[in-house]
Protein backbone atom coordinates (compact mmCIF):
# COMPACT_ATOMS: atom_id res chain seq x y z
CA UNK A 1 0.00 0.00 0.00
CA UNK A 2 2.75 2.41 1.02
CA UNK A 3 4.48 2.52 -2.32
CA UNK A 4 1.30 3.53 -4.12
CA UNK A 5 0.76 6.63 -1.99
CA UNK A 6 1.75 9.45 -4.27
CA UNK A 7 -0.14 12.40 -2.85
CA UNK A 8 0.70 13.93 0.53
CA UNK A 9 -2.58 14.80 2.26
CA UNK A 10 -2.70 17.70 4.68
CA UNK A 11 -5.23 19.18 7.07
CA UNK A 12 -5.45 22.86 6.23
CA UNK A 13 -8.33 23.98 8.42
CA UNK A 14 -10.25 22.94 11.53
CA UNK A 15 -13.51 24.04 13.14
CA UNK A 16 -15.58 22.70 16.01
CA UNK A 17 -18.93 23.44 17.59
CA UNK A 18 -19.10 23.28 21.38
CA UNK A 19 -20.11 19.73 22.36
CA UNK A 20 -22.84 19.19 24.94
CA UNK A 21 -26.58 19.42 25.29
CA UNK A 22 -27.17 21.87 22.46
CA UNK A 23 -30.93 22.30 22.51
CA UNK A 24 -30.32 25.76 21.02
CA UNK A 25 -29.54 24.17 17.67
CA UNK A 26 -30.38 21.39 15.22
CA UNK A 27 -27.90 19.40 13.17
CA UNK A 28 -27.67 22.05 10.45
CA UNK A 29 -26.74 24.95 12.73
CA UNK A 30 -24.29 22.77 14.65
CA UNK A 31 -22.60 21.74 11.40
CA UNK A 32 -22.40 25.38 10.37
CA UNK A 33 -20.65 26.26 13.65
CA UNK A 34 -17.95 23.75 12.72
CA UNK A 35 -17.73 24.05 8.92
CA UNK A 36 -17.48 27.84 8.50
CA UNK A 37 -14.57 28.24 10.97
CA UNK A 38 -12.81 25.28 9.27
CA UNK A 39 -13.12 26.99 5.88
CA UNK A 40 -11.93 30.29 7.37
CA UNK A 41 -9.00 28.57 9.07
CA UNK A 42 -8.01 27.23 5.64
CA UNK A 43 -7.70 30.69 4.09
CA UNK A 44 -11.39 31.20 3.35
CA UNK A 45 -11.27 28.41 0.83
CA UNK A 46 -14.99 27.78 0.20
CA UNK A 47 -14.48 28.27 -3.55
CA UNK A 48 -11.53 25.87 -3.64
CA UNK A 49 -13.49 22.98 -2.09
CA UNK A 50 -14.14 20.40 -4.78
CA UNK A 51 -15.76 17.66 -2.67
CA UNK A 52 -17.68 17.35 0.59
CA UNK A 53 -17.87 14.28 2.84
CA UNK A 54 -20.41 14.29 5.66
CA UNK A 55 -20.44 11.85 8.56
CA UNK A 56 -23.68 11.38 10.50
CA UNK A 57 -24.30 8.04 12.21
CA UNK A 58 -28.06 7.97 12.82
CA UNK A 59 -31.23 9.46 11.37
CA UNK A 60 -33.59 8.79 14.25
CA UNK A 61 -31.71 10.94 16.79
CA UNK A 62 -31.99 14.10 14.74
CA UNK A 63 -35.35 13.37 13.14
CA UNK A 64 -33.71 14.07 9.78
CA UNK A 65 -33.17 11.38 7.18
CA UNK A 66 -30.12 11.49 4.90
CA UNK A 67 -28.78 14.56 6.69
CA UNK A 68 -25.88 15.04 4.29
CA UNK A 69 -28.08 17.03 1.94
CA UNK A 70 -29.42 19.48 4.49
CA UNK A 71 -25.99 20.07 6.04
CA UNK A 72 -24.33 20.53 2.65
CA UNK A 73 -26.93 23.13 1.66
CA UNK A 74 -26.78 24.97 4.98
CA UNK A 75 -22.98 25.39 4.87
CA UNK A 76 -23.12 26.74 1.31
CA UNK A 77 -21.71 23.79 -0.58
CA UNK A 78 -24.51 23.06 -3.06
CA UNK A 79 -23.25 22.11 -6.50
CA UNK A 80 -20.17 20.31 -5.12
CA UNK A 81 -19.86 16.51 -5.19
CA UNK A 82 -21.08 15.34 -1.78
CA UNK A 83 -21.90 12.08 -0.03
CA UNK A 84 -22.50 10.87 3.50
CA UNK A 85 -20.63 8.04 5.23
CA UNK A 86 -21.71 5.96 8.22
CA UNK A 87 -19.66 3.70 10.49
CA UNK A 88 -21.58 3.88 13.79
CA UNK A 89 -19.44 5.59 16.48
CA UNK A 90 -16.49 5.68 14.06
CA UNK A 91 -18.43 7.61 11.42
CA UNK A 92 -16.23 10.70 11.76
CA UNK A 93 -13.00 8.81 11.12
CA UNK A 94 -14.60 6.97 8.20
CA UNK A 95 -15.40 10.41 6.73
CA UNK A 96 -11.77 11.51 7.19
CA UNK A 97 -10.58 8.31 5.53
CA UNK A 98 -12.97 8.91 2.62
CA UNK A 99 -11.64 12.46 2.28
CA UNK A 100 -8.08 11.15 2.20
CA UNK A 101 -9.03 8.63 -0.48
CA UNK A 102 -10.73 11.28 -2.65
CA UNK A 103 -7.55 13.35 -2.62
CA UNK A 104 -5.30 10.33 -3.09
CA UNK A 105 -7.32 9.26 -6.13
CA UNK A 106 -7.16 12.83 -7.49
CA UNK A 107 -10.95 12.99 -7.68
CA UNK A 108 -10.60 16.07 -5.48
CA UNK A 109 -7.86 18.43 -4.33
CA UNK A 110 -9.63 20.18 -1.43
CA UNK A 111 -12.24 18.29 0.62
CA UNK A 112 -14.48 19.63 3.38
CA UNK A 113 -15.19 16.87 5.90
CA UNK A 114 -18.00 17.46 8.40
CA UNK A 115 -19.01 15.12 11.22
CA UNK A 116 -22.15 15.89 13.21
CA UNK A 117 -24.73 14.33 15.51
CA UNK A 118 -27.59 15.60 17.65
CA UNK A 119 -28.49 12.98 20.24
CA UNK A 120 -30.04 14.77 23.21
CA UNK A 121 -33.47 15.42 21.71
CA UNK A 122 -34.49 11.94 22.82
CA UNK A 123 -34.37 10.50 26.37
CA UNK A 124 -31.27 8.64 27.53
CA UNK A 125 -33.21 5.35 27.55
CA UNK A 126 -34.35 6.03 23.97
CA UNK A 127 -30.83 7.01 22.86
CA UNK A 128 -29.45 3.84 24.47
CA UNK A 129 -32.02 1.88 22.49
CA UNK A 130 -31.31 3.64 19.17
CA UNK A 131 -27.62 2.86 19.61
CA UNK A 132 -28.32 -0.71 20.70
CA UNK A 133 -30.17 -1.26 17.42
CA UNK A 134 -26.81 -0.78 15.70
CA UNK A 135 -25.73 -3.97 17.47
CA UNK A 136 -26.69 -7.50 16.44
CA UNK A 137 -30.49 -7.51 16.18
CA UNK A 138 -31.25 -11.19 15.44
CA UNK A 139 -29.93 -12.93 18.56
CA UNK A 140 -28.41 -10.29 20.86
CA UNK A 141 -30.62 -7.22 20.92
CA UNK A 142 -33.74 -9.36 21.68
CA UNK A 143 -31.95 -10.09 24.99
CA UNK A 144 -31.60 -6.39 25.82
CA UNK A 145 -27.91 -5.97 25.09
CA UNK A 146 -26.74 -2.36 24.97
CA UNK A 147 -23.33 -0.87 24.27
CA UNK A 148 -22.61 -0.30 27.96
CA UNK A 149 -23.47 -3.97 28.52
CA UNK A 150 -21.12 -5.19 25.76
CA UNK A 151 -18.23 -3.19 27.19
CA UNK A 152 -19.19 -4.32 30.70
CA UNK A 153 -18.90 -7.95 29.54
CA UNK A 154 -15.41 -7.16 28.28
CA UNK A 155 -14.64 -5.42 31.56
CA UNK A 156 -15.55 -8.41 33.75
CA UNK A 157 -13.49 -10.66 31.45
CA UNK A 158 -10.52 -8.23 31.57
CA UNK A 159 -10.73 -7.87 35.36
CA UNK A 160 -10.84 -11.62 35.77
CA UNK A 161 -8.02 -12.33 33.33
CA UNK A 162 -5.59 -9.54 34.23
CA UNK A 163 -6.62 -8.31 37.65
CA UNK A 164 -7.72 -4.92 36.33
CA UNK A 165 -9.52 -3.12 39.15
CA UNK A 166 -12.63 -0.96 39.51
CA UNK A 167 -10.35 1.78 40.80
CA UNK A 168 -8.22 1.68 37.66
CA UNK A 169 -11.34 2.11 35.53
CA UNK A 170 -12.26 5.22 37.53
CA UNK A 171 -8.72 6.57 37.15
CA UNK A 172 -9.30 6.82 33.39
CA UNK A 173 -12.38 8.90 34.08
CA UNK A 174 -10.54 11.18 36.50
CA UNK A 175 -7.78 11.83 33.93
CA UNK A 176 -10.17 12.55 31.08
CA UNK A 177 -12.28 14.88 33.20
CA UNK A 178 -9.13 16.72 34.27
CA UNK A 179 -8.31 17.51 30.64
CA UNK A 180 -11.93 18.08 29.66
CA UNK A 181 -11.96 20.88 32.23
CA UNK A 182 -9.26 22.58 30.14
CA UNK A 183 -11.09 22.17 26.81
CA UNK A 184 -13.57 24.94 25.98
CA UNK A 185 -15.30 22.67 23.44
CA UNK A 186 -15.88 19.82 25.91
CA UNK A 187 -19.33 18.67 27.07
CA UNK A 188 -18.14 18.41 30.69
CA UNK A 189 -15.63 21.02 31.80
CA UNK A 190 -15.23 19.96 35.40
CA UNK A 191 -12.83 17.72 37.24
CA UNK A 192 -14.03 14.72 39.24
CA UNK A 193 -12.34 13.10 42.21
CA UNK A 194 -11.53 9.40 42.30
CA UNK A 195 -14.03 9.02 45.12
CA UNK A 196 -16.86 10.65 43.13
CA UNK A 197 -16.02 8.58 40.07
CA UNK A 198 -16.03 5.34 42.03
CA UNK A 199 -19.24 6.06 43.90
CA UNK A 200 -21.45 7.03 40.97
CA UNK A 201 -24.62 5.15 40.05
CA UNK A 202 -24.23 1.72 38.39
CA UNK A 203 -25.17 1.51 34.70
CA UNK A 204 -24.00 -2.01 33.80
CA UNK A 205 -21.86 -3.71 36.41
CA UNK A 206 -18.93 -3.08 36.69
CA UNK A 207 -19.37 0.16 34.71
CA UNK A 208 -20.92 3.07 36.56
CA UNK A 209 -22.03 6.45 35.25
CA UNK A 210 -18.49 7.88 35.32
CA UNK A 211 -17.22 4.96 33.27
CA UNK A 212 -19.55 5.90 30.41
CA UNK A 213 -19.22 8.74 27.92
CA UNK A 214 -22.21 11.07 27.82
CA UNK A 215 -24.85 11.38 25.12
CA UNK A 216 -23.97 14.62 23.36
CA UNK A 217 -24.73 16.96 20.49
CA UNK A 218 -21.80 18.26 18.50
CA UNK A 219 -20.12 18.88 15.17
CA UNK A 220 -16.56 19.07 13.90
CA UNK A 221 -15.15 19.90 10.49
CA UNK A 222 -11.80 19.88 8.72
CA UNK A 223 -10.47 20.96 5.35
CA UNK A 224 -8.21 18.34 3.78
CA UNK A 225 -6.05 19.13 0.76
CA UNK A 226 -3.28 17.77 -1.43
CA UNK A 227 0.24 18.98 -0.67
CA UNK A 228 0.26 21.94 -3.01
CA UNK A 229 -3.13 23.26 -1.90
CA UNK A 230 -2.56 22.49 1.79
CA UNK A 231 0.57 24.64 1.81
CA UNK A 232 -1.24 27.42 -0.02
CA UNK A 233 -4.26 27.41 2.31
CA UNK A 234 -2.41 27.18 5.61
CA UNK A 235 1.10 28.09 6.82
CA UNK A 236 1.19 25.10 9.19
CA UNK A 237 -0.72 22.21 7.64
CA UNK A 238 -0.65 18.95 9.58
CA UNK A 239 -0.14 15.82 7.48
CA UNK A 240 -2.30 12.71 7.69
CA UNK A 241 0.58 10.39 6.93
CA UNK A 242 -0.77 6.91 7.62
CA UNK A 243 -4.09 5.13 7.97
CA UNK A 244 -5.25 1.72 9.07
CA UNK A 245 -8.74 0.25 9.25
CA UNK A 246 -10.34 -3.04 10.13
CA UNK A 247 -13.55 -4.75 11.22
CA UNK A 248 -14.72 -7.67 13.36
CA UNK A 249 -17.42 -10.26 13.90
CA UNK A 250 -20.89 -8.92 14.60
CA UNK A 251 -21.72 -11.18 17.55
CA UNK A 252 -19.50 -10.49 20.51
CA UNK A 253 -19.94 -14.06 21.78
CA UNK A 254 -18.33 -15.39 18.60
CA UNK A 255 -15.04 -13.65 19.31
CA UNK A 256 -12.18 -15.66 20.69
CA UNK A 257 -10.84 -12.86 22.90
CA UNK A 258 -13.15 -10.72 25.01
CA UNK A 259 -10.33 -8.69 26.57
CA UNK A 260 -9.13 -7.00 23.43
CA UNK A 261 -10.45 -5.57 20.16
CA UNK A 262 -8.97 -7.44 17.22
CA UNK A 263 -9.90 -4.64 14.82
CA UNK A 264 -7.76 -2.20 16.80
CA UNK A 265 -4.75 -4.49 16.58
CA UNK A 266 -5.18 -5.01 12.83
CA UNK A 267 -5.82 -1.34 12.04
CA UNK A 268 -2.90 -0.19 14.20
CA UNK A 269 -0.55 -2.70 12.58
CA UNK A 270 -1.44 -1.30 9.14
CA UNK A 271 -1.04 2.31 10.23
CA UNK A 272 2.32 1.73 11.97
CA UNK A 273 3.59 -0.15 8.92
CA UNK A 274 2.45 2.58 6.54
CA UNK A 275 4.08 5.27 8.70
CA UNK A 276 7.15 3.13 9.28
CA UNK A 277 6.78 3.83 13.00
CA UNK A 278 6.33 1.87 16.22
CA UNK A 279 4.09 2.66 19.19
CA UNK A 280 7.10 4.20 20.96
CA UNK A 281 7.32 6.91 18.29
CA UNK A 282 3.85 8.28 19.06
CA UNK A 283 3.96 11.51 21.12
CA UNK A 284 0.27 11.68 22.01
CA UNK A 285 -2.86 9.68 21.23
CA UNK A 286 -6.61 10.15 21.02
CA UNK A 287 -8.25 6.80 21.70
CA UNK A 288 -11.84 5.60 21.72
CA UNK A 289 -12.84 5.78 25.40
CA UNK A 290 -16.60 5.33 25.01
CA UNK A 291 -16.20 3.43 28.30
CA UNK A 292 -13.19 3.48 30.63
CA UNK A 293 -12.46 -0.19 29.92
CA UNK A 294 -12.24 0.70 26.21
CA UNK A 295 -9.39 3.14 26.92
CA UNK A 296 -7.53 0.50 28.92
CA UNK A 297 -7.95 -2.06 26.11
CA UNK A 298 -6.83 0.58 23.57
CA UNK A 299 -3.56 1.14 25.48
CA UNK A 300 -2.85 -2.56 25.08
CA UNK A 301 -4.15 -3.10 21.55
CA UNK A 302 -2.32 -0.03 20.19
CA UNK A 303 0.91 -1.30 21.73
CA UNK A 304 1.43 1.40 24.37
CA UNK A 305 1.89 -1.33 26.98
CA UNK A 306 1.89 -5.11 27.25
CA UNK A 307 -1.40 -7.01 27.04
CA UNK A 308 -3.00 -6.91 30.48
CA UNK A 309 -0.95 -3.95 31.73
CA UNK A 310 -3.45 -1.25 30.71
CA UNK A 311 -4.76 -0.83 34.24
CA UNK A 312 -1.24 -0.43 35.55
CA UNK A 313 -0.45 2.18 32.86
CA UNK A 314 -3.20 4.54 34.06
CA UNK A 315 -2.46 3.80 37.71
CA UNK A 316 1.17 4.88 37.17
CA UNK A 317 -0.06 8.08 35.50
CA UNK A 318 1.75 7.25 32.27
CA UNK A 319 -1.10 8.48 30.09
CA UNK A 320 -1.11 11.97 31.61
CA UNK A 321 0.89 14.82 30.05
CA UNK A 322 4.48 14.19 31.14
CA UNK A 323 3.94 10.42 31.15
CA UNK A 324 5.13 7.85 28.65
CA UNK A 325 2.21 8.37 26.26
CA UNK A 326 -0.34 11.13 26.94
CA UNK A 327 -3.81 9.88 25.95
CA UNK A 328 -7.04 11.83 25.47
CA UNK A 329 -5.70 15.13 26.77
CA UNK A 330 -8.70 16.82 25.14
CA UNK A 331 -10.99 15.05 27.63
CA UNK A 332 -11.64 12.02 25.44
CA UNK A 333 -15.15 10.86 24.65
CA UNK A 334 -15.69 10.67 28.40
CA UNK A 335 -15.52 14.41 29.11
CA UNK A 336 -15.47 16.01 25.67
CA UNK A 337 -18.61 14.10 24.72
CA UNK A 338 -19.41 11.59 21.98
CA UNK A 339 -21.69 12.97 19.28
CA UNK A 340 -21.18 9.88 17.10
CA UNK A 341 -20.53 11.45 13.69
CA UNK A 342 -18.45 14.30 15.12
CA UNK A 343 -16.19 12.23 17.38
CA UNK A 344 -13.64 11.00 14.84
CA UNK A 345 -13.34 14.41 13.18
CA UNK A 346 -12.85 16.01 16.61
CA UNK A 347 -10.03 13.54 17.29
CA UNK A 348 -8.33 14.73 14.10
CA UNK A 349 -8.87 18.32 15.20
CA UNK A 350 -7.19 17.70 18.56
CA UNK A 351 -4.25 16.02 16.80
CA UNK A 352 -3.92 19.10 14.56
CA UNK A 353 -4.14 21.51 17.50
CA UNK A 354 -1.51 19.55 19.44
CA UNK A 355 0.86 19.39 16.47
CA UNK A 356 0.36 23.09 15.80
CA UNK A 357 1.12 23.66 19.49
CA UNK A 358 -1.92 25.81 20.20
CA UNK A 359 -3.75 24.19 23.11
CA UNK A 360 -2.17 26.03 26.04
CA UNK A 361 -2.33 24.25 29.40
CA UNK A 362 -3.00 20.80 27.92
CA UNK A 363 -0.24 21.03 25.30
CA UNK A 364 1.97 17.94 24.99
CA UNK A 365 5.43 19.50 24.71
CA UNK A 366 7.17 19.09 21.36
CA UNK A 367 4.44 16.81 20.02
CA UNK A 368 5.44 15.84 16.49
CA UNK A 369 3.54 12.64 15.87
CA UNK A 370 -0.05 12.01 16.97
CA UNK A 371 -2.36 9.04 16.60
CA UNK A 372 -6.15 8.79 16.62
CA UNK A 373 -8.15 5.61 17.19
CA UNK A 374 -11.88 5.51 16.59
CA UNK A 375 -14.07 2.46 17.17
CA UNK A 376 -17.53 1.79 15.77
CA UNK A 377 -19.78 -0.39 17.95
CA UNK A 378 -17.52 -2.92 19.73
CA UNK A 379 -14.87 -3.02 17.05
CA UNK A 380 -17.06 -3.90 14.06
CA UNK A 381 -15.46 -0.74 12.66
CA UNK A 382 -12.03 0.62 13.54
CA UNK A 383 -9.95 3.46 12.10
CA UNK A 384 -6.43 4.46 13.14
CA UNK A 385 -4.80 7.61 11.76
CA UNK A 386 -1.26 8.89 12.26
CA UNK A 387 -0.46 12.59 11.87
CA UNK A 388 2.78 14.53 11.66
CA UNK A 389 3.88 18.15 11.53
CA UNK B 1 -43.35 -17.79 18.40
CA UNK B 2 -40.83 -14.95 18.64
CA UNK B 3 -37.26 -14.99 19.97
CA UNK B 4 -36.25 -12.97 23.02
CA UNK B 5 -37.81 -10.15 25.01
CA UNK B 6 -38.07 -7.61 22.19
CA UNK B 7 -37.79 -7.79 18.42
CA UNK B 8 -36.89 -5.45 15.63
CA UNK B 9 -36.60 -8.08 12.91
CA UNK B 10 -39.27 -10.34 11.47
CA UNK B 11 -38.83 -14.01 12.47
CA UNK B 12 -37.63 -16.14 9.59
CA UNK B 13 -38.09 -19.86 8.96
CA UNK B 14 -34.66 -20.42 10.51
CA UNK B 15 -35.73 -18.77 13.78
CA UNK B 16 -39.03 -20.67 13.80
CA UNK B 17 -37.19 -24.01 13.46
CA UNK B 18 -34.67 -23.01 16.14
CA UNK B 19 -37.44 -22.05 18.58
CA UNK B 20 -39.42 -25.18 17.83
CA UNK B 21 -36.43 -27.32 18.82
CA UNK B 22 -35.63 -25.11 21.81
CA UNK B 23 -39.14 -25.63 23.12
CA UNK B 24 -38.26 -29.32 23.30
CA UNK B 25 -35.04 -28.50 25.14
CA UNK B 26 -32.79 -28.98 22.14
CA UNK B 27 -30.24 -26.25 21.40
CA UNK B 28 -29.69 -26.34 17.65
CA UNK B 29 -26.91 -24.77 15.63
CA UNK B 30 -26.21 -24.69 11.92
CA UNK B 31 -23.24 -26.44 10.33
CA UNK B 32 -21.87 -25.81 6.86
CA UNK B 33 -21.81 -29.03 4.85
CA UNK B 34 -18.92 -27.72 2.78
CA UNK B 35 -16.39 -26.24 5.22
CA UNK B 36 -17.75 -27.57 8.51
CA UNK B 37 -18.05 -24.15 10.21
CA UNK B 38 -20.56 -24.22 13.06
CA UNK B 39 -22.89 -21.36 13.87
CA UNK B 40 -24.66 -21.05 17.21
CA UNK B 41 -27.21 -19.51 17.16
CA UNK B 42 -27.79 -20.70 13.58
CA UNK B 43 -27.42 -18.85 10.28
CA UNK B 44 -29.07 -19.55 6.95
CA UNK B 45 -25.85 -19.28 4.93
CA UNK B 46 -22.20 -19.97 5.56
CA UNK B 47 -19.72 -17.11 5.23
CA UNK B 48 -17.63 -19.39 2.98
CA UNK B 49 -20.20 -18.98 0.22
CA UNK B 50 -22.01 -22.25 0.74
CA UNK B 51 -25.76 -22.33 1.27
CA UNK B 52 -25.76 -25.99 2.20
CA UNK B 53 -26.41 -25.93 5.90
CA UNK B 54 -27.40 -28.75 8.20
CA UNK B 55 -28.68 -28.61 11.75
CA UNK B 56 -26.69 -30.05 14.67
CA UNK B 57 -27.50 -30.30 18.34
CA UNK B 58 -25.14 -28.20 20.47
CA UNK B 59 -24.07 -29.14 23.99
CA UNK B 60 -26.03 -27.39 26.72
CA UNK B 61 -23.30 -27.33 29.31
CA UNK B 62 -20.51 -24.82 29.64
CA UNK B 63 -18.74 -22.33 31.84
CA UNK B 64 -19.16 -18.61 32.46
CA UNK B 65 -16.67 -16.34 30.65
CA UNK B 66 -18.10 -12.87 31.25
CA UNK B 67 -21.20 -11.23 32.67
CA UNK B 68 -22.75 -7.88 33.44
CA UNK B 69 -25.72 -6.71 35.42
CA UNK B 70 -27.78 -4.25 33.40
CA UNK B 71 -29.16 -1.63 35.77
CA UNK B 72 -29.84 0.98 33.07
CA UNK B 73 -31.77 -0.80 30.32
CA UNK B 74 -32.81 0.47 26.90
CA UNK B 75 -36.36 1.82 26.71
CA UNK B 76 -37.95 -1.44 25.56
CA UNK B 77 -36.37 -3.54 28.34
CA UNK B 78 -37.22 -1.37 31.35
CA UNK B 79 -39.70 -3.87 32.80
CA UNK B 80 -37.11 -6.68 32.80
CA UNK B 81 -34.27 -4.78 34.54
CA UNK B 82 -32.05 -5.58 36.27
CA UNK B 83 -30.97 -8.55 34.17
CA UNK B 84 -27.67 -10.39 33.75
CA UNK B 85 -26.40 -10.92 30.19
CA UNK B 86 -23.50 -13.36 30.13
CA UNK B 87 -21.24 -15.17 27.71
CA UNK B 88 -20.56 -18.85 28.26
CA UNK B 89 -18.23 -21.26 26.54
CA UNK B 90 -20.04 -24.52 25.84
CA UNK B 91 -18.41 -27.91 26.06
CA UNK B 92 -17.65 -28.00 22.30
CA UNK B 93 -15.83 -24.63 22.50
CA UNK B 94 -18.63 -22.55 20.95
CA UNK B 95 -19.77 -19.41 22.76
CA UNK B 96 -23.23 -18.14 23.47
CA UNK B 97 -24.79 -15.00 24.96
CA UNK B 98 -27.83 -15.30 27.25
CA UNK B 99 -29.20 -14.06 30.56
CA UNK B 100 -28.25 -15.98 33.69
CA UNK B 101 -31.18 -17.00 35.83
CA UNK B 102 -31.49 -18.40 39.37
CA UNK B 103 -28.41 -16.61 40.62
CA UNK B 104 -27.69 -13.71 42.97
CA UNK B 105 -24.98 -11.21 42.00
CA UNK B 106 -22.91 -12.40 44.97
CA UNK B 107 -22.82 -15.95 43.64
CA UNK B 108 -21.67 -14.96 40.16
CA UNK B 109 -18.23 -16.32 39.47
CA UNK B 110 -16.35 -16.46 36.20
CA UNK B 111 -15.63 -20.09 35.44
CA UNK B 112 -18.81 -21.37 37.14
CA UNK B 113 -20.62 -24.25 35.41
CA UNK B 114 -23.82 -23.37 33.57
CA UNK B 115 -26.59 -25.16 31.74
CA UNK B 116 -28.61 -23.79 28.83
CA UNK B 117 -32.36 -24.01 29.51
CA UNK B 118 -35.36 -22.88 27.46
CA UNK B 119 -37.34 -20.06 29.04
CA UNK B 120 -40.88 -19.13 28.03
CA UNK B 121 -41.14 -15.35 28.46
CA UNK B 122 -44.80 -15.06 27.51
CA UNK B 123 -47.36 -16.97 25.42
CA UNK B 124 -45.61 -16.01 22.18
CA UNK B 125 -42.04 -15.38 23.28
CA UNK B 126 -39.28 -17.88 23.95
CA UNK B 127 -35.59 -17.58 24.77
CA UNK B 128 -32.75 -19.62 26.25
CA UNK B 129 -31.09 -18.82 29.54
CA UNK B 130 -28.09 -20.00 31.55
CA UNK B 131 -28.77 -21.70 34.85
CA UNK B 132 -26.03 -22.58 37.35
CA UNK B 133 -25.42 -26.32 37.56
Amino acid sequence: MNSQVTEKVGIAGIGQAKFGKRSDTTIRELSYEAAIPALQDAGNCANDVDAVVIGVAGDEFAGQGSSGAVINDYVGMTGKPMFRVEAACATGSAAVRAGWALIQSKLASVVLVIGAETMTQVSSAKATELMAKAGETRWEYPLGTTFPSYYALMATAHMHEYGTTREQLSMVSVKNHKYGAMNPYAHFQKEVSLEEAMKSVMICHPLNLYDCCPISDGAAAIVMANEEKAKKLNDTPVWLTALGASSDKMMIAERQDLTSLLATKLAAEQAYRMANLTPKDIDMALVHDCFTIAEIMAYEDLGFCKKGDGGKLIQEGQTYIGGKIPVNVDGGLKAKGHPLGATGVAMTIEAVRQLRGEVGPRQVNDAEIALSHNIGETGQYCFVHIYSR
Amino acid sequence: MRFGFVSFLPETELVAKFLDELKHNRLMGAKCKKCGTRYLPPRAHCACGSTEIEWYEAPKQGKLLAYTIVAFPPESMIKYAPYIPAIAELDDGSRLLAHITDVTPKNLQIGMQLQVVPHQISMDRLTFKFKPL
